[in-house]
């Protein structure tokens, strides 16, 4: 990377802050959720916030309790993007699936994300807390995993 | 806030205002009726355990109300019985905290309750529907006072954040309107000759008369400002004496408005089997059944024990557990039966020798989540400035609920509210904050419907149900394919390993689910102890 394209970067971030922190006043009478047509434009990362966290930690380092929750932090099974994306869409262990296809009420499961959406949190925890795998997966990728409730689709 | 002009959109946000307004209510219920949800109790009065052979040993697994409930009438029936509790009390999420209480979350955080003494809140269940047998006889048997739990409280609040301006509504006057607008299109369907395919002249006057009487119409059939709607949804100046004494008639909402507020998702939150008068709470928090329970059972129970590995063969079942508060060190007891009652996301952590069609029913069922916030405040200013006695507000707002104690009514110092009560996304939302995230937002957003939150606010505690390094989620969530797949393969004696919980009933979530699921697993436990005899 020359100089020139490190300041460049420097500033998308400086203005990708800026975004974040504007679409967070844009929801100001949502204060911090993410009600869920909004979710549609959220980041892995704040998908990662707003859901994710709440069991596997801020820090990605998981918890441990009479039961765990495993770290994502530095967690091998990681590399192989189908095993996150997988989890994520069907649930695993008592983790709830993300991934239910349909309009079947999901009240208590909690959220109900697109291929899209999960595209991006699995990118964002591949890559983030220590984790470096290159690839990238995509929406389209993600759909040729089975869904959970995926025959009410058609 | 106005509605989103595109269709898609507007659906989508009424769904969601819905699904906020009525959580954990009627219209939820009704959804989740294919999910087993409030179905009858199967209790049909004590357990018959007799011929328990000699000396036969059952060691089960959590002291939650499943695990004591077993341990209860194993013991009475003659069993040598034996509890590990994770914990270091009894009760599971029969729980309630109170001043000077202590919680400790996954992720590490500490919360102290600094609420004043009497007042608590339950973080995980808080009422007992009349129909709730099996646990309502367990608290007669341990001598656990009841008091009514207000489910319906036709003073406290509907409220739709982007309906009449944000100003919240009294369920008396929604319902009433409701109620009145259709029973006046009805009474014209019916006097326009609508109706005469479906319903016979004779009974067209009778439903005449039924729809004045139950809509609260006048004589024309027309609901409006009346004597008799005033009755129904208040008056705009209520009754009195000597001259200032006559009423003056408050006027209805209008159809359309009603109609477009969403705020009739929240009339039948008291219709439902689980939810209709009586229901009861125990006298000073619902973890008064867990504590004497707990009392009860005295030495059987074994506190800061978790479990790490669950082994049978074919004599009995060995289980390898550490004392939390000395780490590393592995212990082991043994009996000849094991009743499992540890919640399934932590169990099919541990290591456990079953088959496979169990194994697979364990690790196929996730948990909801839950986040329950209480918040002190200077004083009962709900009581004293709104009349709301007990009952539950209803919002689209992220806290769902506001629950008005039901309890110590008119009393002079601070009060605690149940400030949110929280499912699904929003759900996940608040577990994913710090508890003072949690309290700080529930403040904020009560304020939109109590403008005395602010100035009243004292301090807060909240339990978000996933972080509870005890049960790693609210309750068990079964769906129509789950419960084909799984839920008969969860109930089956596993050789010599049974599980019990909310978790292997058809009444998910609530401790009648968890008391008739250990009486079914103790009297098939019991049936095979006996065939099996001292051979055991």
């Amino acid at each position: 990377m020359t100089r020139a394209n490190f300041r460049r970067a420097g500033r998308n971030l400086a203005l990708l802050c800026l975004i974040a922190a504007s679409a967070g006043l844009a929801r100001a009478d949502e204060a911090t959720f993410i009600a869920l047509p909004d979710l549609q434009q959220a980041s892995g990362a704040e998908i990662y916030s707003h859901i994710c966290q709440g069991c596997h930690m801020p820090d990605a380092q998981g918890a441990v309790g009479a039961g765990h929750y495993p770290a994502l932090a530095g967690n091998p099974r990681l590399a192989s993007w189908q095993f996150v994306a997988l989890t994520v869409v069907r649930g695993r262990s008592g983790m709830p699936p993300f991934g239910r296809r349909g309009t079947d009420p999901i009240a208590f499961v909690g959220a109900r994300l697109s291929d899209a959406e999960i595209a991006k949190v699995v990118n964002y925890v591949r890559s983030h807390f220590g984790n470096r795998y290159p690839e990238t997966v995509t929406a389209d990728e993600v759909a040729t995993l089975p869904h959970p409730g995926a025959a009410e689709r058609h | 806030m106005q509605e989103d002009s595109t269709v898609p959109a507007m659906s989508r946000r009424a769904l969601l205002r819905m699904i906020g307004i009525s959580a954990g209510s009627a219209t939820m219920y009704q959804a989740m009726a294919s999910l087993g949800f409030a179905a009858e109790s199967s209790y049909r009065g004590p357990i018959d355990l007799q011929g328990a052979p000699k000396g036969a040993s059952v060691l089960i697994l959590g002291a939650g109300i499943a695990g004591m409930t077993a341990a209860y009438e194993l013991r009475n029936a003659g069993y040598r019985v034996e509890i590990l509790e994770y914990n270091a009390r009894a009760g599971g999420r029969n729980w309630s905290l109170r001043g000077g209480d202590t919680y400790t979350e996954l992720g590490g955080t500490t919360q102290e309750c600094r609420f004043d003494k009497d007042l608590y809140i339950n973080p995980g269940p808080w009422r007992i529907p009349y129909h709730h047998r099996g646990i309502l006889s367990y608290v007669k048997r341990l001598g656990v006072p009841l008091e009514a739990f207000v489910q319906v409280n036709y003073n406290a609040y509907l409220h739709n954040s982007a309906a009449f301006g944000g100003k919240p509504q009294r369920y008396r006057a929604i319902k009433a309107d409701y109620q009145g607008h259709v029973a006046e299109l009805l009474a014209k369907a019916s006097q326009q000759r609508a109706l005469d395919d479906a319903v016979s002249k004779e009974d067209q006057e009778k439903l005449l008369d039924s729809l004045r009487h139950w809509g609260a119409l006048d004589k024309n059939y027309a609901y409006a400002a009346s004597e008799a709607s005033s009755k129904r949804r208040g008056y705009q100046k209520e009754p009195g004496g000597g001259l200032s004494a006559r009423p003056v008639s408050s006027t209805p909402i209008g159809l359309g408005d009603l109609l477009e507020s969403g705020l009739w998702t929240g009339i039948s939150n008291g219709d439902d089997f689980d939810m209709q008068t009586a229901l009861f709470q125990p006298v000073g928090g619902m973890g008064r059944i867990g504590e004497a329970f707990g009392r009860e059972l005295g030495s059987l129970i074994k506190y800061n024990a978790k479990v790490t590995d669950i082994h049978q063969d074919d004599h009995g079942v060995t289980v390898r557990y550490e004392d939390t508060r000395t780490p590393g060190a592995a212990l082991t007891t043994r009996a000849d039966w094991c009743l499992c009652t540890i919640p399934l996301g932590i169990l099919s952590q541990i290591p456990m020798n079953v088959g496979p069609e169990l194994a697979a029913a364990v690790s196929s069922i996730p948990y909801a989540s839950a986040v329950k916030v209480g918040l002190q405040f200077k004083r009962r200013f709900w009581e004293e400035d709104e009349e709301i006695f007990g009952g539950i507000t209803y919002t689209d707002l992220p806290i769902f609920n506001i629950g008005y104690p039901s309890t110590g009514y008119h009393s002079s110092g601070k009060g605690v509210l149940l400030g949110a009560y929280i499912f699904g996304m929003s759900g996940m939302e608040f577990t994913a904050m710090t508890p003072a995230e949690r309290v700080r937002k529930a403040v904020e957003y009560g304020a939109q419907i109590h403008p005395q939150y602010p100035r009243e606010f004292d301090n807060g505690v909240a339990v978000a149900w996933h972080r509870s390094p005890f049960t790693m989620g609210c309750f068990g969530i079964w769906n129509e394919d789950t419960r084909a797949a799984h839920y008969d393969n969860l109930c089956r004696i596993d050789h010599r390993i049974a599980l019990a919980g909310e978790h292997a009933s058809y009444i998910s979530g609530w401790q009648e689910g968890a008391v008739t699921s250990a009486l079914d697993a103790i009297g098939r436990l019991h049936q095979r102890a006996i065939a099996q005899g001292a051979s055991a």
